[in-house]
C-alpha cells in the first residue's frame, strides 16, 4: 500500500514532465544536404507533395488529408516493418521549393524525438543541378534528467539523420536514374 | 538557409533576405577551402561587406545605446550546441570573443556593474562565472540539477538561478560565488526577473501555469500569480509595476499588476513565445514556432505588428537606449537587431551554433 502510494507519487512529476514537452533538455538539430544533378523543379516533383513521402525508401505508405495546405494538412506515415509517425504541414511555399512541417504523434519506440518540427527545400545550382537541404530540431525521446541510452540526445540525432540520409541518397539515385 | 520569410515587413526585409541568402552561399563555397575560423571570419566580413552595400536607409552599420556604465556596446550571447559564449560588438555588428563553454549554456544575466556575465550550463550542472571584458571564465558554481534561468538582483547583486529540475530558486553570494540558500518555487522553474528596486524576484514556474513573486529579504513567496499554459520567460518593466509572461503553451502573453499579483490581460501573439522585451511603449515577444517578433502596444495591449526574424527565435531584449532590440535566432544562428522606431530587421550576425541569449545579455 505505502509502497504503491509512493510510486504513485514518483510518476507524478515524470507525467508532467512528458506532458510539457519541451525545454528541459536541449533542442538538437540536424541538417543533412544532397546535390543532385536535376534542376530544382524536377526534384520538386517528386518531393513537393506532402501527400507523398513514399519516395522515401522507409516509408510503405502515406495517408493524408488537406493537400498542401499550411495548417490544414495532415498525413500518416507508416514505416516498413512497422511503426507510423502523424505530422501536420506548417508551410508550404512551392515557388520557393519549401515545405516546414512538424510531427504531431509518434511513438518514441519508432522515432526517439519529441517537439520535432522539420523544413525541406530544394535550391536550384544553376547547370542542370539542385541542393535538397532536410533539416530538423527536434528534442531526444526522454524528456526527464538523466535519460536511458535509446532515448538520449546522440539516439535522437542519430535517428534522425539516418532519416534523412537514407531518403535523400535515394532521391538521388532515383533521379539520376531516372535523368 | 532560412531566408524564407514572406516579404510582408516591405523592401528592408527583401533586401535582408538577399543579403542573407548571398553571403550564405558565398559562404559555403569558401568554406571548401577554408578553415572553420577563417570562414567564420569570412562570412561576418561578406555580412558586412553587404550590410554597407544597400544604401541609404537600409542598414545602418553602427548603432547607438551604449551601457551608461561600461561605455560597452555589447551582446553575451550563449551559442547551446556550440558550447559557446559569445561576445558581439554592436557598434560594428561583430563576434570579437567567443568563450568556450562546456554544458550546453543557455540562461544569461549581467551583474550590476555589467562587468560579469553568469551563464547557466543546464548539462555541467553549474553556472559559468564570466569576466566579460578578460574573456575569461572566473570560476564555475555547481547548482543543482537543471539550472536555467537566471537573474542578478540590481541593488544588492545576488544571482538567482531557476533548477528545471529541483523546482527551485538557488541563491548565489556574489562575492563568495557560492549557494547560499534555495527557494522552493512551482514545476520547472524557467525565466526569472528582479524588480528594479530588488524587492521582488519573480520565477515563470512553467509547468505549474504560474508566477511565484519572492520577497528578497525574506526569500519567501509572497503571491503566486496564475497565468496563461507554461509560461517561460519573464521581464519586469521599468517602472517594476508590471511583468509579462512569454506562454508556450497557451500562445499569449500574461500582463501581470505586480503589487496586486494578478493578472490583467492576456495578449494572444504567434505560436510558442519564448520570451519578451521591452522599450518605449512596445513589448517585443519571440514566436519560436511562427518565426516572427509579435509587437505589443503596452496601452492598448494589443499586437500592432509581426516581424518576421530568421527561425526559432528566442532571447531577446532592448539595449539602454531602448532604440533597439537585439534577438538570437537559434535555428537560424544569428543575432538580429530591430530597430524599435521603425520596427524592421536591420542586421543580422552570425554567431556560433544554436544561440538561445535567455536573459539579460546586453551591455
Amino acid at each position: 500500500m505505502l509502497r504503491s502510494l509512493v510510486f504513485g507519487l514518483m510518476l507524478i512529476p515524470l507525467t508532467l514532465v512528458s506532458a510539457a514537452n519541451a525545454h528541459g533538455p536541449t533542442r538538437q538539430k540536424v541538417t543533412e544536404t544532397v546535390e543532385i544533378n536535376a534542376p530544382a523543379a524536377k526534384v520538386w516533383e517528386v518531393i513537393g507533395n506532402f501527400q507523398d513521402l513514399n519516395w522515401h525508401p522507409a516509408v510503405e505508405k502515406t495517408e493524408g488529408e488537406g493537400g498542401n495546405e499550411p495548417d490544414k494538412a495532415k498525413r500518416t506515415l507508416t514505416l516498413k516493418g512497422g511503426g507510423q509517425i502523424h505530422e501536420a504541414l506548417v508551410k508550404y511555399n512551392a515557388k520557393a521549393h519549401m515545405m516546414k512541417y512538424e510531427i504531431t504523434d509518434v511513438d518514441v519506440k519508432v522515432l526517439p524525438v519529441k517537439n520535432y518540427s522539420s523544413i525541406l527545400k530544394v535550391e536550384d545550382e544553376g547547370d542542370g543541378k539542385s541542393k535538397v537541404t532536410w533539416r530538423g530540431a527536434f528534442y531526444r525521446g526522454y524528456m526527464n534528467n538523466n535519460p536511458p541510452p535509446e532515448l538520449s540526445d546522440e539516439a535522437a540525432v542519430k535517428a534522425v539523420t539516418g532519416v534523412y540520409r537514407g531518403g535523400l541518397d535515394e532521391l538521388k539515385k532515383k533521379l539520376e536514374a531516372a535523368g | 538557409m532560412l531566408p524564407l520569410r514572406p516579404a510582408v515587413d516591405g523592401s528592408s526585409a527583401v533586401h535582408n533576405q538577399g543579403m542573407r541568402r548571398s553571403w550564405r552561399r558565398l559562404a559555403s563555397l569558401f568554406a571548401m577551402q577554408l578553415s572553420v575560423a577563417q570562414t567564420h571570419r569570412v562570412v561576418v566580413l561578406i555580412a558586412t561587406v553587404f550590410v554597407l552595400s544597400l544604401g541609404p536607409g537600409a542598414s545602418p552599420l553602427t548603432a547607438g545605446g551604449a551601457d551608461a556604465k561600461t561605455g560597452r556596446h555589447e551582446a553575451v550571447v550563449t551559442s547551446q550546441l556550440a558550447e559557446k559564449v559569445s561576445i558581439v560588438d554592436l557598434s560594428t555588428s561583430k563576434v570579437t570573443a567567443e568563450i568556450s563553454v562546456p554544458g550546453k549554456p543557455a540562461g544569461v544575466a549581467l551583474s550590476p556593474d555589467r562587468k560579469i556575465a553568469y551563464v547557466t550550463a543546464p548539462e555541467a550542472k553549474d553556472i559559468a562565472v564570466i569576466d566579460i571584458d578578460a574573456r575569461k571564465i572566473l570560476k564555475r558554481i555547481p547548482v543543482g540539477d537543471g539550472p536555467l534561468g537566471i537573474a542578478v538582483n540590481p541593488v544588492r547583486g545576488a544571482i538567482y538561478v531557476a533548477d528545471w529540475y529541483d523546482h527551485r530558486v538557488a541563491i548565489i553570494d556574489p562575492k563568495s560565488l557560492t549557494v547560499t540558500g534555495f527557494v522552493k518555487v512551482g514545476l520547472s522553474p524557467s525565466g526569472l526577473a528582479v524588480t528594479p528596486d530588488g524587492k521582488l524576484l519573480l520565477s515563470a514556474d512553467r509547468d505549474s501555469h504560474q508566477v511565484s513573486i519572492i520577497d528578497t529579504a525574506d526569500l519567501a513567496v509572497k503571491q503566486v500569480v496564475e497565468v496563461g499554459k507554461r509560461p517561460f520567460g519573464v521581464t519586469v518593466n521599468a517602472a517594476g509595476t508590471r511583468a509579462y509572461t512569454a506562454n508556450v503553451k497557451s500562445d499569449d502573453v500574461s500582463v501581470i499588476d505586480i503589487q496586486n499579483g494578478k493578472t490583467v490581460a492576456t495578449v494572444k501573439v504567434g505560436r510558442r513565445p519564448y520570451a519578451v522585451a521591452l522599450a518605449g511603449n512596445n513589448a517585443f515577444v519571440t514566436d519560436q514556432y511562427a518565426e516572427t517578433i509579435s509587437v505589443i502596444d503596452l496601452t492598448d495591449l494589443k499586437v500592432t505588428k509581426k516581424i518576421d526574424v530568421g527561425a526559432y527565435p528566442e532571447g531577446i531584449a532592448a539595449d539602454a537606449s531602448g532604440d533597439y532590440v537585439y534577438v538570437a535566432c537559434w535555428e537560424e544562428n544569428t543575432l538580429e537587431r530591430i530597430n524599435t522606431r521603425t520596427l524592421k530587421v536591420e542586421n543580422q550576425v552570425e554567431v556560433p551554433d544554436g544561440p538561445r541569449a535567455f536573459g539579460d545579455f546586453l551591455r
